[in-house]
Protein backbone atom coordinates (compact mmCIF):
# COMPACT_ATOMS: atom_id res chain seq x y z
CA UNK A 1 0.00 0.00 0.00
CA UNK A 2 1.64 3.32 -1.19
CA UNK A 3 0.88 6.41 0.96
CA UNK A 4 1.56 9.68 0.56
CA UNK A 5 0.95 12.82 3.14
CA UNK A 6 -1.82 10.76 5.57
CA UNK A 7 -1.86 11.16 8.65
CA UNK A 8 0.38 7.72 10.36
CA UNK A 9 -0.60 5.61 13.51
CA UNK A 10 -2.85 2.41 13.22
CA UNK A 11 -6.72 4.26 12.81
CA UNK A 12 -5.08 6.12 10.27
CA UNK A 13 -3.62 2.81 8.53
CA UNK A 14 -7.30 1.50 9.02
CA UNK A 15 -8.94 4.05 7.20
CA UNK A 16 -6.45 4.24 4.46
CA UNK A 17 -6.62 0.51 4.42
CA UNK A 18 -10.61 0.97 3.60
CA UNK A 19 -10.45 3.55 1.23
CA UNK A 20 -8.18 1.39 -1.11
CA UNK A 21 -10.55 -1.08 -0.27
CA UNK A 22 -13.52 0.74 -2.38
CA UNK A 23 -10.99 1.98 -4.61
CA UNK A 24 -10.19 -1.42 -5.60
CA UNK A 25 -14.08 -2.73 -5.98
CA UNK A 26 -14.72 0.15 -7.89
CA UNK A 27 -11.60 -0.63 -10.10
CA UNK A 28 -12.79 -4.73 -9.91
CA UNK A 29 -16.48 -3.66 -10.78
CA UNK A 30 -15.65 -1.55 -13.88
CA UNK A 31 -13.16 -3.99 -15.13
CA UNK A 32 -15.79 -6.68 -15.52
CA UNK A 33 -17.41 -4.37 -17.71
CA UNK A 34 -13.82 -3.90 -19.57
CA UNK A 35 -13.89 -7.75 -20.29
CA UNK A 36 -17.02 -7.44 -22.01
CA UNK A 37 -15.06 -4.69 -24.17
CA UNK A 38 -12.05 -6.69 -24.70
CA UNK A 39 -13.95 -9.72 -25.78
CA UNK A 40 -15.68 -7.78 -28.43
CA UNK A 41 -12.65 -6.34 -29.38
CA UNK A 42 -11.16 -9.75 -29.85
CA UNK A 43 -14.50 -10.51 -31.67
CA UNK A 44 -14.44 -8.03 -33.93
CA UNK A 45 -10.65 -8.52 -34.64
CA UNK A 46 -10.69 -11.73 -35.66
CA UNK A 47 -13.82 -11.27 -37.91
CA UNK A 48 -12.40 -8.63 -39.60
CA UNK A 49 -8.92 -9.80 -40.23
CA UNK A 50 -10.66 -12.99 -41.50
CA UNK A 51 -12.40 -11.11 -43.92
CA UNK A 52 -9.39 -9.37 -45.17
CA UNK A 53 -7.58 -12.33 -45.67
CA UNK A 54 -10.57 -13.13 -48.84
CA UNK A 55 -9.14 -10.45 -50.20
CA UNK A 56 -12.45 -8.20 -49.92
CA UNK A 57 -13.39 -5.00 -47.53
CA UNK A 58 -15.98 -5.79 -44.98
CA UNK A 59 -19.59 -4.74 -45.16
CA UNK A 60 -22.49 -4.60 -42.26
CA UNK A 61 -23.72 -7.85 -43.04
CA UNK A 62 -20.43 -9.55 -41.98
CA UNK A 63 -21.10 -7.96 -38.52
CA UNK A 64 -23.86 -9.85 -38.09
CA UNK A 65 -21.55 -12.81 -36.86
CA UNK A 66 -20.67 -10.74 -33.45
CA UNK A 67 -23.94 -10.82 -32.45
CA UNK A 68 -24.34 -14.00 -30.59
CA UNK A 69 -21.21 -12.86 -28.14
CA UNK A 70 -23.01 -8.98 -27.85
CA UNK A 71 -25.98 -10.62 -26.92
CA UNK A 72 -24.53 -12.90 -24.43
CA UNK A 73 -22.31 -10.06 -22.70
CA UNK A 74 -25.22 -7.89 -22.59
CA UNK A 75 -27.72 -10.48 -20.88
CA UNK A 76 -24.34 -11.72 -18.44
CA UNK A 77 -22.85 -8.70 -17.56
CA UNK A 78 -25.43 -6.52 -15.09
CA UNK A 79 -23.86 -3.15 -15.58
CA UNK A 80 -23.51 -3.37 -19.30
CA UNK A 81 -27.15 -1.82 -20.95
CA UNK A 82 -25.34 -1.32 -24.86
CA UNK A 83 -22.23 -3.24 -26.04
CA UNK A 84 -21.08 -3.00 -29.39
CA UNK A 85 -18.72 -2.23 -32.35
CA UNK A 86 -18.12 1.52 -33.47
CA UNK A 87 -16.87 1.49 -37.32
CA UNK A 88 -14.70 3.90 -38.16
CA UNK A 89 -15.88 5.96 -40.96
CA UNK A 90 -14.72 4.34 -44.59
CA UNK A 91 -14.27 0.84 -43.46
CA UNK A 92 -17.11 -0.87 -44.25
CA UNK A 93 -17.57 -1.57 -48.14
CA UNK A 94 -21.59 -0.76 -48.27
CA UNK A 95 -21.80 2.07 -45.89
CA UNK A 96 -20.07 5.76 -45.04
CA UNK A 97 -20.92 4.86 -41.37
CA UNK A 98 -22.04 2.30 -38.68
CA UNK A 99 -22.98 1.46 -35.43
CA UNK A 100 -23.16 -2.58 -34.53
CA UNK A 101 -24.70 -1.72 -31.18
CA UNK A 102 -27.10 -3.44 -29.23
CA UNK A 103 -28.88 -2.41 -25.99
CA UNK A 104 -31.27 -4.09 -23.42
CA UNK A 105 -34.43 -2.28 -22.51
CA UNK A 106 -36.17 -2.42 -18.73
CA UNK A 107 -38.08 -5.36 -19.83
CA UNK A 108 -34.47 -7.23 -20.57
CA UNK A 109 -35.47 -7.42 -23.87
CA UNK A 110 -32.26 -6.86 -26.45
CA UNK A 111 -32.68 -4.68 -29.57
CA UNK A 112 -30.46 -3.12 -32.04
CA UNK A 113 -30.13 0.70 -32.99
CA UNK A 114 -30.55 1.95 -35.52
CA UNK A 115 -29.12 5.43 -35.93
CA UNK A 116 -29.68 7.94 -38.72
CA UNK A 117 -26.32 8.48 -39.93
CA UNK A 118 -27.22 10.22 -43.35
CA UNK A 119 -25.11 13.80 -43.32
CA UNK A 120 -28.45 14.87 -45.60
CA UNK A 121 -31.00 14.46 -42.78
CA UNK A 122 -29.50 13.84 -39.79
CA UNK A 123 -27.38 16.70 -37.39
CA UNK A 124 -25.91 13.70 -35.84
CA UNK A 125 -24.44 11.81 -38.30
CA UNK A 126 -20.55 11.75 -37.21
CA UNK A 127 -19.92 10.68 -34.14
CA UNK A 128 -15.93 10.75 -34.29
CA UNK A 129 -15.90 13.96 -31.98
CA UNK A 130 -17.52 12.08 -28.93
CA UNK A 131 -14.45 10.92 -26.32
CA UNK A 132 -15.72 7.11 -26.45
CA UNK A 133 -14.73 7.23 -29.89
CA UNK A 134 -12.14 9.46 -30.14
CA UNK A 135 -9.77 8.94 -26.95
CA UNK A 136 -8.82 5.09 -27.80
CA UNK A 137 -8.59 6.56 -31.91
CA UNK A 138 -6.06 8.91 -30.44
CA UNK A 139 -4.15 7.05 -27.57
CA UNK A 140 -4.45 3.30 -28.85
CA UNK A 141 -5.81 2.29 -25.50
CA UNK A 142 -8.58 1.64 -24.14
CA UNK A 143 -10.90 4.39 -22.11
CA UNK A 144 -13.52 5.47 -20.10
CA UNK A 145 -15.68 8.62 -21.46
CA UNK A 146 -17.90 10.02 -19.30
CA UNK A 147 -20.28 10.60 -17.03
CA UNK A 148 -21.93 12.51 -19.79
CA UNK A 149 -25.49 12.81 -21.40
CA UNK A 150 -25.60 10.72 -24.61
CA UNK A 151 -28.08 11.85 -26.55
CA UNK A 152 -27.16 9.81 -29.57
CA UNK A 153 -27.91 6.53 -28.73
CA UNK A 154 -29.58 5.98 -25.48
CA UNK A 155 -31.20 9.28 -23.71
CA UNK A 156 -29.20 8.47 -20.68
CA UNK A 157 -26.70 9.40 -18.50
CA UNK A 158 -23.66 7.38 -19.05
CA UNK A 159 -20.35 5.91 -18.66
CA UNK A 160 -18.64 4.54 -21.82
CA UNK A 161 -15.94 2.00 -22.13
CA UNK A 162 -14.22 1.67 -24.99
CA UNK A 163 -10.92 0.05 -26.71
CA UNK A 164 -9.89 0.27 -29.99
CA UNK A 165 -10.13 -2.05 -32.94
CA UNK A 166 -6.81 -2.61 -34.76
CA UNK A 167 -5.78 -5.12 -37.77
CA UNK A 168 -2.27 -5.31 -38.79
CA UNK A 169 -1.53 -1.85 -37.03
CA UNK A 170 -4.53 0.14 -38.78
CA UNK A 171 -7.66 1.63 -37.02
CA UNK A 172 -10.50 0.00 -37.31
CA UNK A 173 -13.73 1.41 -35.04
CA UNK A 174 -13.65 1.03 -31.55
CA UNK A 175 -15.22 -1.83 -29.66
CA UNK A 176 -17.31 -0.24 -26.14
CA UNK A 177 -20.16 -0.84 -23.47
CA UNK A 178 -22.30 1.46 -22.38
CA UNK A 179 -23.02 1.95 -18.22
CA UNK A 180 -26.06 3.71 -17.26
CA UNK A 181 -24.90 6.21 -14.49
CA UNK A 182 -27.69 4.99 -12.30
CA UNK A 183 -26.44 1.37 -12.43
CA UNK A 184 -22.85 2.30 -11.90
CA UNK A 185 -24.04 4.32 -8.78
CA UNK A 186 -26.13 1.55 -7.38
CA UNK A 187 -23.05 -0.74 -7.12
CA UNK A 188 -20.96 2.15 -6.17
CA UNK A 189 -23.24 3.77 -3.83
CA UNK A 190 -22.85 0.92 -0.81
CA UNK A 191 -19.23 0.72 -1.31
CA UNK A 192 -18.78 4.69 -1.18
CA UNK A 193 -21.52 4.65 2.48
CA UNK A 194 -19.31 2.11 3.98
CA UNK A 195 -16.61 4.64 4.47
CA UNK A 196 -16.98 7.20 7.61
CA UNK A 197 -16.98 10.46 5.84
CA UNK A 198 -18.63 11.85 2.54
CA UNK A 199 -17.27 10.07 -0.35
CA UNK A 200 -17.39 10.45 -3.89
CA UNK A 201 -15.96 8.91 -6.93
CA UNK A 202 -14.02 11.42 -9.15
CA UNK A 203 -13.16 11.48 -13.23
CA UNK A 204 -9.96 12.41 -14.92
CA UNK A 205 -11.35 15.63 -15.28
CA UNK A 206 -12.91 16.31 -12.09
CA UNK A 207 -16.40 15.23 -13.13
CA UNK A 208 -18.24 13.30 -10.24
CA UNK A 209 -19.44 9.93 -11.05
CA UNK A 210 -21.29 8.58 -7.97
CA UNK A 211 -21.29 10.06 -4.58
CA UNK A 212 -22.64 9.81 -1.10
CA UNK A 213 -21.93 13.46 -0.53
CA UNK A 214 -25.16 15.38 -0.36
CA UNK A 215 -22.84 18.45 -1.04
CA UNK A 216 -21.44 17.41 -4.25
CA UNK A 217 -23.60 15.14 -6.22
CA UNK A 218 -23.01 13.27 -9.56
CA UNK A 219 -22.67 15.15 -12.45
CA UNK A 220 -20.87 18.26 -10.43
CA UNK A 221 -17.55 19.25 -10.68
CA UNK A 222 -14.80 18.94 -7.86
CA UNK A 223 -12.47 22.27 -8.82
CA UNK A 224 -8.88 22.56 -7.54
CA UNK A 225 -7.21 19.00 -7.81
CA UNK A 226 -5.40 17.61 -10.58
CA UNK A 227 -7.17 14.48 -10.92
CA UNK A 228 -5.63 13.45 -14.14
CA UNK A 229 -2.23 13.70 -12.43
CA UNK A 230 -3.55 11.28 -9.07
CA UNK A 231 -4.32 8.84 -12.01
CA UNK A 232 -1.31 9.27 -13.93
CA UNK A 233 0.94 8.85 -10.37
CA UNK A 234 -1.16 5.71 -9.56
CA UNK A 235 -0.90 7.18 -5.92
CA UNK A 236 -3.15 8.55 -3.00
CA UNK A 237 -2.70 12.31 -2.61
CA UNK A 238 -3.96 14.97 -0.60
CA UNK A 239 -5.45 18.23 -1.96
CA UNK A 240 -6.95 21.17 -0.05
CA UNK A 241 -8.16 18.95 2.98
CA UNK A 242 -9.12 16.08 0.55
CA UNK A 243 -7.60 12.46 0.13
CA UNK A 244 -7.47 11.46 -3.20
CA UNK A 245 -7.44 7.80 -3.29
CA UNK A 246 -6.63 6.35 -6.95
CA UNK A 247 -8.93 3.11 -8.76
CA UNK A 248 -6.83 1.13 -9.68
CA UNK A 249 -6.68 0.27 -13.68
CA UNK A 250 -9.76 2.80 -14.09
CA UNK A 251 -9.46 6.53 -14.39
CA UNK A 252 -11.89 7.15 -11.11
CA UNK A 253 -10.59 8.53 -8.38
CA UNK A 254 -11.73 8.13 -4.85
CA UNK A 255 -12.26 11.90 -2.60
CA UNK A 256 -12.83 11.66 0.56
CA UNK A 257 -11.89 14.26 3.52
CA UNK A 258 -8.35 14.01 4.75
CA UNK A 259 -8.11 12.41 8.43
CA UNK B 1 -33.82 4.87 -50.67
CA UNK B 2 -35.68 1.58 -49.94
CA UNK B 3 -36.77 1.12 -46.09
CA UNK B 4 -34.71 2.16 -43.44
CA UNK B 5 -35.77 2.76 -40.00
CA UNK B 6 -33.74 4.60 -37.35
CA UNK B 7 -33.81 5.52 -34.01
CA UNK B 8 -32.45 7.85 -31.23
CA UNK B 9 -33.68 10.44 -29.39
CA UNK B 10 -35.55 13.12 -31.68
CA UNK B 11 -36.72 10.09 -33.65
CA UNK B 12 -38.16 8.24 -30.27
CA UNK B 13 -40.81 11.82 -29.62
CA UNK B 14 -41.78 11.39 -32.96
CA UNK B 15 -43.94 8.10 -32.44
CA UNK B 16 -44.20 9.28 -28.52
CA UNK B 17 -48.26 9.76 -27.80
CA UNK B 18 -49.83 12.99 -28.86
CA UNK B 19 -51.59 15.43 -26.48
CA UNK B 20 -55.63 14.97 -26.26
CA UNK B 21 -57.70 18.39 -27.88
CA UNK B 22 -56.99 18.40 -31.54
CA UNK B 23 -55.50 15.17 -32.43
CA UNK B 24 -55.92 14.97 -36.31
CA UNK B 25 -54.09 18.10 -36.31
CA UNK B 26 -51.15 17.27 -33.35
CA UNK B 27 -50.65 13.93 -35.60
CA UNK B 28 -50.40 16.18 -39.06
CA UNK B 29 -47.97 18.44 -37.38
CA UNK B 30 -46.02 15.69 -35.45
CA UNK B 31 -45.52 13.63 -38.60
CA UNK B 32 -44.96 16.42 -41.36
CA UNK B 33 -42.19 18.17 -39.56
CA UNK B 34 -40.36 15.21 -38.70
CA UNK B 35 -40.65 14.52 -42.13
CA UNK B 36 -39.75 18.19 -42.98
CA UNK B 37 -36.71 18.23 -40.97
CA UNK B 38 -35.40 15.36 -42.37
CA UNK B 39 -36.08 13.02 -39.07
CA UNK B 40 -37.94 10.59 -41.10
CA UNK B 41 -36.42 9.67 -44.29
CA UNK B 42 -37.72 9.64 -48.09
CA UNK B 43 -39.33 6.49 -49.19
CA UNK B 44 -39.57 5.27 -45.33
CA UNK B 45 -42.14 2.96 -44.82
CA UNK B 46 -44.15 4.02 -41.48
CA UNK B 47 -45.59 1.85 -39.24
CA UNK B 48 -49.23 0.12 -40.17
CA UNK B 49 -52.04 2.19 -39.20
CA UNK B 50 -52.74 -0.23 -35.79
CA UNK B 51 -49.07 -0.13 -34.50
CA UNK B 52 -48.70 3.77 -35.43
CA UNK B 53 -52.04 5.08 -33.93
CA UNK B 54 -51.42 2.68 -30.75
CA UNK B 55 -47.92 4.58 -30.51
CA UNK B 56 -49.10 7.85 -30.51
CA UNK B 57 -51.90 7.07 -28.65
CA UNK B 58 -54.63 7.69 -31.17
CA UNK B 59 -57.62 5.87 -32.50
CA UNK B 60 -57.16 4.34 -35.98
CA UNK B 61 -59.82 6.67 -37.53
CA UNK B 62 -57.82 9.68 -36.39
CA UNK B 63 -54.62 8.42 -37.96
CA UNK B 64 -56.47 8.00 -41.23
CA UNK B 65 -57.70 11.48 -41.17
CA UNK B 66 -54.26 12.63 -40.37
CA UNK B 67 -52.80 10.74 -42.55
CA UNK B 68 -54.84 11.63 -45.62
CA UNK B 69 -53.82 15.19 -44.71
CA UNK B 70 -50.44 14.18 -45.36
CA UNK B 71 -50.94 12.53 -48.78
CA UNK B 72 -52.74 16.13 -49.69
CA UNK B 73 -49.54 17.74 -48.62
CA UNK B 74 -47.36 15.36 -50.63
CA UNK B 75 -45.42 14.33 -47.25
CA UNK B 76 -46.46 10.83 -47.59
CA UNK B 77 -47.72 8.34 -50.44
CA UNK B 78 -49.68 5.39 -49.48
CA UNK B 79 -49.30 2.06 -52.18
CA UNK B 80 -51.81 -0.64 -51.68
CA UNK B 81 -51.13 -4.25 -52.13
CA UNK B 82 -48.49 -6.55 -51.12
CA UNK B 83 -45.81 -4.63 -49.89
CA UNK B 84 -48.08 -2.03 -49.80
CA UNK B 85 -48.31 0.71 -46.69
CA UNK B 86 -47.66 4.64 -45.91
CA UNK B 87 -44.26 5.54 -47.26
CA UNK B 88 -42.66 9.08 -46.61
CA UNK B 89 -42.10 11.47 -49.63
CA UNK B 90 -39.39 14.25 -48.46
CA UNK B 91 -39.16 17.70 -50.62
CA UNK B 92 -35.76 18.04 -51.48
CA UNK B 93 -35.70 21.08 -49.53
CA UNK B 94 -38.52 22.33 -47.19
CA UNK B 95 -41.08 24.52 -48.63
CA UNK B 96 -41.99 28.10 -47.90
CA UNK B 97 -45.13 27.67 -48.62
CA UNK B 98 -46.09 24.37 -46.70
CA UNK B 99 -43.99 25.65 -43.96
CA UNK B 100 -46.25 29.11 -43.87
CA UNK B 101 -49.42 26.60 -43.93
CA UNK B 102 -47.70 24.44 -41.11
CA UNK B 103 -46.98 27.36 -39.01
CA UNK B 104 -50.88 28.74 -39.52
CA UNK B 105 -51.60 25.70 -37.56
CA UNK B 106 -50.45 27.36 -34.46
CA UNK B 107 -52.00 30.10 -32.90
CA UNK B 108 -49.66 32.93 -31.76
CA UNK B 109 -50.59 32.04 -27.95
CA UNK B 110 -49.39 28.40 -28.52
CA UNK B 111 -46.35 29.83 -30.15
CA UNK B 112 -45.75 31.73 -27.25
CA UNK B 113 -46.20 29.34 -24.74
CA UNK B 114 -43.70 26.85 -26.90
CA UNK B 115 -41.33 29.77 -26.50
CA UNK B 116 -41.73 29.98 -22.80
CA UNK B 117 -41.47 26.09 -22.23
CA UNK B 118 -37.95 26.77 -24.47
CA UNK B 119 -36.54 29.27 -22.85
CA UNK B 120 -37.12 27.89 -19.74
CA UNK B 121 -35.33 24.87 -20.94
CA UNK B 122 -32.73 26.55 -22.23
CA UNK B 123 -32.01 29.06 -19.66
CA UNK B 124 -32.15 26.37 -17.23
CA UNK B 125 -29.48 24.24 -18.86
CA UNK B 126 -27.21 27.48 -20.20
CA UNK B 127 -27.32 28.30 -15.82
CA UNK B 128 -26.45 24.23 -14.89
CA UNK B 129 -23.51 24.04 -17.97
CA UNK B 130 -22.16 27.70 -16.43
CA UNK B 131 -21.69 25.61 -12.84
CA UNK B 132 -21.11 22.17 -14.08
CA UNK B 133 -19.09 22.77 -17.99
CA UNK B 134 -15.23 22.55 -17.55
CA UNK B 135 -14.17 23.37 -20.98
CA UNK B 136 -13.48 20.21 -22.87
CA UNK B 137 -17.41 20.18 -22.62
CA UNK B 138 -17.54 23.45 -24.83
CA UNK B 139 -15.94 21.72 -27.83
CA UNK B 140 -19.07 20.28 -29.18
CA UNK B 141 -20.92 23.63 -29.11
CA UNK B 142 -18.03 25.04 -30.46
CA UNK B 143 -17.82 23.26 -33.49
CA UNK B 144 -21.77 23.43 -34.09
CA UNK B 145 -21.65 27.32 -33.70
CA UNK B 146 -19.37 27.06 -36.37
CA UNK B 147 -20.75 24.54 -38.35
CA UNK B 148 -24.14 26.86 -38.43
CA UNK B 149 -22.10 29.70 -40.35
CA UNK B 150 -21.15 26.95 -43.14
CA UNK B 151 -24.96 25.42 -43.39
CA UNK B 152 -26.36 25.81 -46.60
CA UNK B 153 -29.82 25.40 -46.61
CA UNK B 154 -32.58 26.26 -43.88
CA UNK B 155 -33.62 22.74 -42.89
CA UNK B 156 -29.78 22.20 -42.52
CA UNK B 157 -29.80 25.62 -40.20
CA UNK B 158 -32.37 24.21 -38.53
CA UNK B 159 -30.94 20.92 -37.62
CA UNK B 160 -28.06 22.27 -36.49
CA UNK B 161 -29.42 24.77 -34.62
CA UNK B 162 -31.32 22.53 -33.03
CA UNK B 163 -28.73 20.80 -31.83
CA UNK B 164 -26.66 23.65 -29.83
CA UNK B 165 -29.51 23.46 -28.13
CA UNK B 166 -29.59 19.84 -27.64
CA UNK B 167 -25.65 19.77 -26.65
CA UNK B 168 -26.65 22.73 -24.03
CA UNK B 169 -28.63 20.50 -22.26
CA UNK B 170 -26.58 18.14 -22.57
CA UNK B 171 -23.39 20.24 -21.20
CA UNK B 172 -26.05 20.47 -18.14
CA UNK B 173 -25.28 17.12 -17.46
CA UNK B 174 -29.48 16.78 -17.31
CA UNK B 175 -30.89 13.67 -19.04
CA UNK B 176 -33.93 14.85 -18.67
CA UNK B 177 -33.61 18.34 -19.86
CA UNK B 178 -31.75 17.13 -22.93
CA UNK B 179 -34.64 14.50 -24.07
CA UNK B 180 -37.20 17.38 -23.32
CA UNK B 181 -35.05 19.55 -25.74
CA UNK B 182 -34.77 17.04 -28.26
CA UNK B 183 -38.68 16.60 -28.39
CA UNK B 184 -39.39 20.57 -28.07
CA UNK B 185 -36.75 20.41 -31.05
CA UNK B 186 -39.27 18.53 -33.13
CA UNK B 187 -41.51 20.49 -32.43
CA UNK B 188 -39.93 23.70 -33.57
CA UNK B 189 -37.62 22.58 -35.56
CA UNK B 190 -39.21 22.66 -38.74
CA UNK B 191 -41.08 26.12 -38.36
CA UNK B 192 -37.49 27.37 -37.57
CA UNK B 193 -36.57 26.83 -41.38
CA UNK B 194 -38.58 30.17 -41.98
CA UNK B 195 -36.56 32.61 -39.95
CA UNK B 196 -32.90 30.49 -40.55
CA UNK B 197 -33.27 31.03 -44.26
CA UNK B 198 -32.27 34.70 -44.10
CA UNK B 199 -28.01 34.84 -43.83
CA UNK B 200 -28.54 38.00 -41.63
CA UNK B 201 -30.29 36.17 -38.83
CA UNK B 202 -28.24 33.26 -39.33
CA UNK B 203 -24.88 35.31 -38.43
CA UNK B 204 -27.01 36.99 -35.15
CA UNK B 205 -27.95 33.46 -34.02
CA UNK B 206 -24.42 32.48 -34.24
CA UNK B 207 -22.95 35.29 -32.29
CA UNK B 208 -25.62 34.70 -29.95
CA UNK B 209 -24.44 31.04 -29.32
CA UNK B 210 -21.02 32.12 -29.38
CA UNK B 211 -22.05 34.59 -26.39
CA UNK B 212 -24.19 31.59 -24.33
CA UNK B 213 -20.90 29.74 -25.04
CA UNK B 214 -18.73 32.85 -23.47
CA UNK B 215 -20.88 32.93 -20.62
CA UNK B 216 -20.95 29.24 -19.75
CA UNK B 217 -16.88 28.90 -20.16
CA UNK B 218 -16.58 32.11 -17.41
CA UNK B 219 -19.08 29.92 -15.04
CA UNK B 220 -21.32 33.41 -15.20
CA UNK B 221 -24.55 31.10 -14.56
CA UNK B 222 -26.74 34.07 -14.28
CA UNK B 223 -25.63 35.51 -17.60
CA UNK B 224 -25.44 32.61 -19.37
CA UNK B 225 -29.34 32.05 -18.54
CA UNK B 226 -30.47 35.29 -19.38
CA UNK B 227 -28.36 35.29 -22.69
CA UNK B 228 -29.57 31.79 -23.84
CA UNK B 229 -33.09 32.62 -22.47
CA UNK B 230 -32.75 35.97 -25.13
CA UNK B 231 -32.11 33.96 -27.57
CA UNK B 232 -34.77 31.45 -27.81
CA UNK B 233 -37.36 34.51 -26.53
CA UNK B 234 -36.00 36.30 -30.33
CA UNK B 235 -36.59 33.21 -32.31
CA UNK B 236 -40.12 32.39 -31.04
CA UNK B 237 -40.46 36.68 -31.37
CA UNK B 238 -39.96 36.23 -35.48
CA UNK B 239 -41.94 33.14 -35.64
CA UNK B 240 -44.85 34.82 -34.08
CA UNK B 241 -44.43 38.20 -36.43
CA UNK B 242 -44.87 36.13 -39.21
CA UNK B 243 -47.63 34.17 -38.24
CA UNK B 244 -49.16 37.35 -37.35
CA UNK B 245 -48.74 38.96 -41.13
CA UNK B 246 -50.82 36.45 -42.52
Amino acid sequence: MSRSTAPSGPAAATLDAAEEYVAARVGHALEAVFDAVAATRADTAALLARVAAEGRRPVTADLAALRPGLHLRLTRQELVSGVGFVAAPGVLADVPAWLEWWQSDACGDVRPLLLDLDPRTSAYSDYTHWDWFALPRDTGRRAVAGPYVDYLCSDEYSLTLSAPVEVGGRFLGVAAADVYLRHFEAAALPLLRGLPGPARLVNARGRVAASADPAQLAGSLVKGPDFGAVLESGRPGTFGGMRLVPCRGVPLVLVVAAG
Amino acid sequence: MGQHQTDGGARKAVFAPVDSGARVTAVVRRIGDAIELGLLADGEQLPGETELAGQLGVSTVTLREALMALRQQGLVVTRRGRGGGSFVSSPEVPDRERLTERLRGWSPEELRDLGDHWAALSGTAAHLAAERTEDHDLDQLRRTTEELRGAPDAAARSRVYGRFHVELAAAAQSARLTREQVALQTEIGALLCLVLGDDEYREEVADRHRSVISAVQDGAHASARELAERCVRDATARLIALRLAR
